[in-house]
């Protein structure tokens, strides 16, 4: 039962992971319809900056752990700002799907390629900024670092949706996600407001990135199936719910977590994939979405 | 096959049995031989990634597939037949690809690109962790084949791969040419119309996965023999950017393109490998680049804003190669910028750009192949209409369409007699496309019965209704754009065909009779609605008109009963619509019943046996069109107000619509 129990905590955590990126998905998806395949490059790229801040292995340390957060959230919504401008804004200029599915996946060979040839192949630990004893809930042992996951999560999901219903540039978001169009006959600078929906996303993604990073290993490596894994929760959850990113991640990385430990290590990211599969053969649009009328 | 062609085989041919003669290396064979099993592949990569357009990254994945089983035939089985194996690889394969296409009956686009990229990893996860089939990590080892008792040494195996690659090339290009080929470029340009052409698009996405993952399954199983040692690692999501990166910057649509992709991603590592040959070509690209770019600035075809990024990215390319200790490390970042380069500058791939170059040099009189030479023996003429003439042809009742809360059909009847031209006018959102969409099954309506030819078609698909006997045309004109005026109409025509991939493949005297049949009626067809002279344009670009023109004449392909006609005047010129009016009636005295929705009330009035007037979603008249013109209720409907105030607006109905 304590097992059970624990193989709980660390899925809800690993969830919460899964939610955030996936939240990062949606938000470009709801400005330009577009979708970053580099996002799990983008918390890889996040957690080896920060790795290189607040570790000795790039002379360092420059930060500590707190100090270090916005500093690479910074630098994810420079790198996802990049991406935009390079990979997304040319293909939706052109209308080509194809264009932006390859080129953002062609940049993130190359962030994955540059990463392992600065911070090279092997995985890295990154040190924890609390204590990493575990202490007893019911029996069951929980990290404190897990406990701070859960919570960045939510924080900044609930920021970010803060944001986008009470400020007037989260205003121009959401009227952008609803009819770029016509958004753009009221003066929004559309193309603005997509760039900076990349930042936010590679941003959200970078600081999963340093979430996680003490959790797990570090390395040029960690992001591909990450940020795949949260595809599958952003399509399971449907691409236009927040709420469904969460149910969604909180399914996934609970029936990883549990796979891993009753069937074997090896098949742990099988469920999530397979799930993947199964939501898009039946429900398309998602446990939480809305289906769209086609219209001929 | 004209004699250029021919010429192109031959020496293609000649190449590659002489190769291993005049390069005695070993190791240089070998290459070869990469090259040729990778082109196999991207043949099949070609037909989902270029003829229907999606995003594939599972290949590597089907690649492994095959691979496995091969070895696992070998190894666990100890299938000492080679043909056998191999055509295991081959059915096995083509089974995950129908797996790997069930998704894709319901997605789409990047979607779909994910599926494949999940399914891939699904693939690498499980030939890993299966060790009791696949040995996982430790890999098998399979040595070469025997063919008729014989061990086929390094040499002669090269000629067996290379006489499968060439039937491979054969057969794919046969299948492209084919009905098959045009529906799977149809399903990619609209598939909202290749559906109402009564090619069922996720059919034909499931074929073309089953197809492309055929003969990924014979790649990976000739790979295995080749490589003589498979692990799990070979099959990840690097091989299949790479198979990617091959098939666009070779040329889509092409087979030449393949063939291309695949000599330079397989030769590309070697080459990289050598880093002073890698400043070299860097250095070459600069400079290239640079003059290039001179050119065009002096021409003023390009500004300084267009060419600034290209440039710099060359230049920089090479600074970045002196600078470099170890370029195997940086493998993968030139393949993303080799990736990123061809999906914005070199669309076409290589083949695609020599293509427009030369064709710009050397105009080239339209690509007429021998069918397409054949002329119209007669005009169009609709094959044997049932006999009877009267009674109701499509009685749709009680209609209900609810989106929501909002009811855009509320319970419309719509009965429409056998031989008639019946009108279908009404106000903008009064539910007249909504009713086209209901009756040729894109909408399931939410209540109500449609009758055609006395038999229900609710619940059935598109394709089927279409089948049936339902043709329409589109108010946004849906044609196949990257098709030819011929191949449109061909696709409508694509219900004659009763051939199969076997015929297809084998070229059987079947499948040609229909192939030459198919060409003639269509070219009747295009002569019908006068676009003879346009035949072998591609239907993106034909002026408007005609493009209007060509919907129905592909709608005619599929010898229909009922025609509906959604705003055809729509955008025409006068002179246009008066020929348009002809052919309507036309299309009518051939027994063909038609629904006809217009705006243009003159059009409508003229030609129309009877007109059904829709406001709101519901009907609000059918009458004779004379009777329509003075109904109250539809003066009211399309001006707005009662009918004491305006009792000259009888005439005004008909005059403010055209405009």
């Amino acid at each position: 039962m304590e097992i059970l129990l624990q193989l709980l905590f660390s899925g809800i955590a690993l969830g919460m992971i899964y939610a955030v990126i996936a939240f990062g998905y949606q938000l470009t998806f709801a400005t330009s319809g577009t979708l970053n395949f580099g996002q799990g490059e983008a918390l890889m790229l996040g957690a080896l900056v920060g790795l290189s801040l607040v570790s000795t292995i790039h002379g360092g340390p420059y930060l500590n752990f707190w100090l270090m957060i916005p500093v690479v959230m910074v630098f994810g919504a420079l790198q996802g700002a990049v991406v935009e401008w390079i990979g997304v804004r040319p293909a939706i200029k052109a209308k080509s799907e194809f264009g932006w599915i390859m080129s953002t996946i062609a940049l993130a060979i190359i962030f994955k390629n540059v990463a392992e040839n600065i911070w090279g192949k092997d995985d890295l630990t990154f040190p924890s900024p609390v204590s990493a004893t575990p202490f007893h809930v019911f029996g069951a042992n929980v990290q404190l670092m897990q406990v701070l996951v859960v919570i960045g999560a939510i924080a900044m999901m609930l920021a970010v949706e803060l944001f986008n219903r009470k400020s007037i540039y989260g205003k121009a978001v959401v009227a952008t996600s609803n009819d770029p169009d016509a958004a753009g006959l009221m003066g929004i600078n559309t193309g603005m407001v997509i760039t900076f929906s990349y930042a936010l996303s590679s941003a959200t993604a970078a600081f999963a990135g340093v979430l996680v990073a003490p959790l797990t290993l570090t390395g040029a490596t960690m992001g591909t199936s990450l940020g795949l894994k949260a595809f599958a929760v952003a399509i399971i959850g449907g691409l236009t719910s927040g709420m469904g990113a969460v149910v969604g991640g909180l399914i996934l990385g609970i029936s990883e977590t549990l796979t891993g430990f009753y069937v074997s290590t090896g098949y742990k990211e099988v469920p999530g994939l397979v799930l993947l599969l199964l939501v898009l053969a039946i429900k398309p649009a998602g446990l939480f979405g809305k289906a769209a009328i086609k219209k001929v | 096959m004209n004699a250029k062609k021919l010429g192109l085989y031959v020496a293609g041919i000649a190449l590659l049995a002489l190769f291993p003669v005049v390069v005695r290396n070993p190791y240089y064979i070998h290459l070869a031989e990469t090259i040729l099993i990778y082109a196999i592949l991207l043949f099949g990569l070609d037909i989902v990634v270029g003829y229907t357009g999606e995003v594939s990254l599972g290949h590597a994945g089907l690649f492994g597939i095959g691979s496995y089983t091969a070895g696992i035939f070998f190894f666990k089985l100890g299938v000492p037949y080679v043909m056998l194996v191999v055509g295991a690889s081959v059915v096995v394969t083509a089974m995950f690809g129908a797996i790997l296409a069930l998704p894709a009956l319901r997605v789409t686009g990047p979607y779909l690109a994910m599926v494949t990229l999940a399914f891939g990893t699904i693939i690498q996860i499980l030939i890993n962790e299966m060790t009791f089939l696949t040995e996982g990590p430790l890999g098998i080892k399979v040595p070469k084949p025997s063919l008729f008792g014989h061990k086929l040494n390094e040499l002669e195996y090269f000629y067996f791969v290379a006489i499968l690659m060439l039937f491979a090339l054969v057969a794919v290009n046969r299948i492209l040419r084919s009905h098959l080929g045009r529906a799977f470029q149809a399903l990619r340009d609209s598939p909202v119309a290749c559906d109402c052409m009564g090619v069922s698009v996720y059919r034909y996405k499931v074929y073309a996965f089953v197809i492309s993952a055929a003969l990924a399954g014979l790649a990976g199983s000739l790979y295995t023999y080749s490589e003589e040692y498979i692990s799990p690692n070979t099959y990840n999501f690097e091989l299949t950017i790479l198979f990617l990166l091959a098939v666009i910057m070779g040329g889509r649509k092409t087979r030449s393109g393949p063939l291309l992709g695949a000599l330079i991603v397989v030769t590309l590592p070697s080459l990289l490998s050598d880093i002073s040959l890698f400043r070299g070509i860097a250095t070459a690209a600069a400079i290239l680049g640079v003059v290039i770019t001179a050119i065009l600035l002096v021409k003023r075809q390009k500004t300084w804003r267009d060419v600034i990024v290209p440039v710099t990215s060359v230049i920089a390319m090479a600074a970045f190669s002196y600078n470099l200790e170890n370029i195997v490390d940086w493998r993968l970042t030139i393949f993303g910028f080799m990736t990123l380069f061809v999906v914005y500058y070199l669309q076409d791939g290589i083949v695609g750009y020599l293509r427009n170059v030369s064709g710009k040099l050397w105009p080239r009189r339209a690509e007429v192949n021998d069918i397409d030479g054949v002329s119209a023996s007669e005009a169009w003429a609709p094959r044997s209409q049932a006999a009877q003439t009267s009674g109701k042809l499509l009685e749709a009742s009680n209609i209900l369409m609810q989106f929501g809360g909002l009811k855009a059909l509320n319970a419309v009847d719509l009965h429409v007699a056998r031989g008639a031209i019946h009108g279908l006018i009404g106000p903008n959102g009064s539910g007249k496309s909504t009713m086209m969409n209901v009756l040729t099954g894109i909408y399931q309506p939410t209540a109500g019965s449609v009758a055609f030819d006395a038999r229900s078609i609710v619940g059935q698909t598109p394709s089927q209704i279409a089948l049936a006997g339902i043709a329409r045309t589109f108010q946004n004109v849906q044609l196949f754009g990257e098709m030819t005026a011929t191949e449109n109409v061909l696709v409508g025509l694509h219900h004659t065909f009763h051939s199969n991939l076997f015929d297809v493949v084998f070229n059987t005297r079947r499948y040609r009779d229909e192939e030459r049949a198919a060409h003639q009626r269509a070219a009747g067809i295009l002569q019908f609605v006068g676009l003879s002279d346009m035949a072998h344009e591609e239907a993106r670009n034909l002026p408007y008109g005609k493009q209007r023109l060509l919907e129905i004449g592909r709608a005619l392909g599929l010898d229909p009963k009922l025609l509906l006609l959604d705003e055809p005047a729509a955008g025409l010129t006068a002179p246009d619509i008066k020929v348009l009016i002809e052919i309507i009636r036309k299309i009518r005295d051939h027994g063909i019943t038609i629904i006809l929705i217009e705006h243009h009330m003159d059009v409508v009035m003229t030609i129309s046996d009877l007109v059904t007037v829709l406001d709101f979603g519901q009907k609000i008249a059918e009458e004779k069109p004379a009777l329509v013109q003075s109904d109250p209720k539809v003066i009211e409907a399309y001006l707005g107000s009662s009918v004491t105030d305006s009792a000259h607006a009888v005439q005004s109905v008909a005059d403010a619509a055209p405009a």
